[in-house]
């Protein structure tokens, strides 16, 4: 169960990174690519909780320093942070929300943004926050949850197939015969 | 059991702390020795070029295709544009065939300029950009195998695009002039006066970057060209970076600085050709 959940997260975190570099890089808006990596560490970290949220960004940033990063790490530490506290709402998450995900997500693009500008240029001495926000923070949030509307169904919609599949593994053959429908079906979600 | 259980479990605490400590141990390490964590960065390279080589090919296949529905005015207007500079550019052709009988005789003056025009080049396609948007960092699709070494020179369109920094089996990282860390040694064509083309993301919005350092008698005016100078250890002499204009009194009023348009268009560049020959090697041939 473990396993095959660990494989399916670094498919998704492979998809993401070649969506990201390869081909939202052709579709920039505003000068500004979304942040895929970060829509799956944010869903993930609302679906599962905070550790799955804490190793999903790890394993996200880990990618992005190796390949495009000048120190190794740097990027592993935002993305592990931004994942974990995202791991907070977890709590309140129900597979049938479509509104509040977008809330976690285009919060955790901000706070990414935010760090990621006094790393990288607030403690270089570039100290004017204002153009940082204008130029990329504001775009990049938003369009990274504009982004997120149709990866998040994606993501959930795996997550809720992956459920299923497991739950009607683990269900006694008894069970299916006597309850119908109801197990094989899991949860009744409509 | 319950006691078991409570012994097994970790919590997700645990678990964030122990991974914001990798984090830090590593970026100490790779500060500190960054050579040591190179071969990782390669693999993972490695492990991901093939399938961005692949999406690039497609994506760039659908991009020529979508181009086709520019709109008509665009054109028009561009029509407008191009018939305006096709006349600038008659007359500039008439001043450079008078300039080129001058050219020939500091051709001969400086026999270096030509010593790349024979290089071996290699041609290599852009395959990803830096994911947070800008043009300063890229990969193309040639590496080790290719005969491709770091601080070897990127060009394209014969003006000079950057240097590559690191490189993998069949790719590399190219670190581009407009890069914020980026600082290149330049001198003005006529004048020869010597200047540090500093690369500035934020001024590259409106088509600039920075040109430090030119001395206070420097007689330099907008427009000229500024190509890499001989004072460089990486660059190799005589490329041309691009075109300065707003040329003003440092605050310091020790010295002049300016702006730079470079020649290269970075945010529509596809291919770039790297120069094989090192500086190193050039200095080796004198």
């Amino acid at each position: 169960m473990f396993l095959v959940k660990s494989v399916i997260i670094i498919v998704e975190i492979i998809i993401a990174y070649l969506l990201q570099t390869s081909v939202f890089t052709g579709l920039r808006l505003a000068d500004v690519v979304p942040d895929i990596l970060m829509i799956l560490t944010a869903s993930l970290a609302y679906i599962f909780g905070k550790k799955s949220g804490a190793l999903t960004g790890f394993l996200c940033g880990m990618i992005l320093d190796c390949t495009f990063g000048s120190l190794i790490g740097l990027y592993a530490l935002l993305y592990c942070t931004v994942g974990y506290i995202c791991g907070y709402a977890h709590p309140v998450y129900d597979e049938t929300d479509y509104t509040l995900p977008y809330f976690v997500i285009g919060g955790a693009e901000f706070l990414l943004n935010l760090l990621y500008y006094v790393l990288f240029y607030f403690l270089k001495g570039d100290l004017d926050i204002g153009y940082f926000m204008v130029r990329y923070l504001f775009p990049r949030v938003i369009y990274t949850v504009i982004v997120s509307i149709l990866l998040y169904r994606l993501i959930n919609l795996n997550n809720n197939l992956f459920t299923k599949l497991m739950k009607k593994k683990n269900t006694p053959k008894e069970a299916i015969i006597f309850k119908g429908f109801d197990v094989i079906g899991g949860r009744r979600d409509i | 059991m319950g006691r078991e259980k409570k012994s097994f479990t970790i919590s997700s605490k645990m678990i964030f702390t122990f991974l914001v400590i990798i984090c830090v141990g590593l970026i100490i390490v790779s500060y500190l020795f960054s050579d040591l964590l190179a071969p990782v960065k390669t693999a993972v390279g490695n492990f991901f070029v093939p399938m961005q080589k692949g999406i690039s090919t497609i994506g760039s296949g659908i991009s020529d295709k979508l181009r086709l529905f520019s709109d008509k005015e665009k054109l028009i207007e561009e029509n407008d544009r191009l018939t305006e500079e096709v006349n600038d550019l008659k007359m500039e052709r008439q001043i450079l065939i008078h300039q080129k009988y001058e050219l020939d005789y500091y051709r001969e003056l400086y026999e270096n300029d030509s010593v790349y025009q024979n290089a071996e080049k290699v041609a290599a396609r852009i395959i990803s950009r830096n994911p947070n948007g800008t043009c300063d960092v890229f990969v193309i699709d040639k590496g080790e195998e290719d005969g491709i070494v770091t601080d070897m020179n990127v060009t394209a369109g014969g003006a000079l695009v950057g240097i590559i920094t690191d490189v993998g089996k069949n790719w590399a990282k190219v670190r581009t002039i407009i890069a914020d860390d980026s600082s290149v040694s330049g001198r003005f064509q006529p004048t020869s006066d010597t200047c540090i083309v500093k690369g500035n993301l934020k001024r590259m919005d409106d088509g600039y970057i920075d040109v430090e350092m030119i001395n206070l008698n420097a007689e330099v005016y907008d427009n000229y060209e500024v190509l890499t100078s001989y004072i460089s250890d990486k660059f190799l002499p005589g490329i041309l970076i691009g075109y300065v204009t707003n040329i003003r009194k440092d605050p310091s009023e020790l010295n002049k600085r300016a702006y730079l348009t470079p020649a290269v268009d970075f945010e529509h560049l596809e291919a770039v050709l790297i120069v094989k020959t090192l500086r190193e090697e050039l200095e080796g041939f004198e």
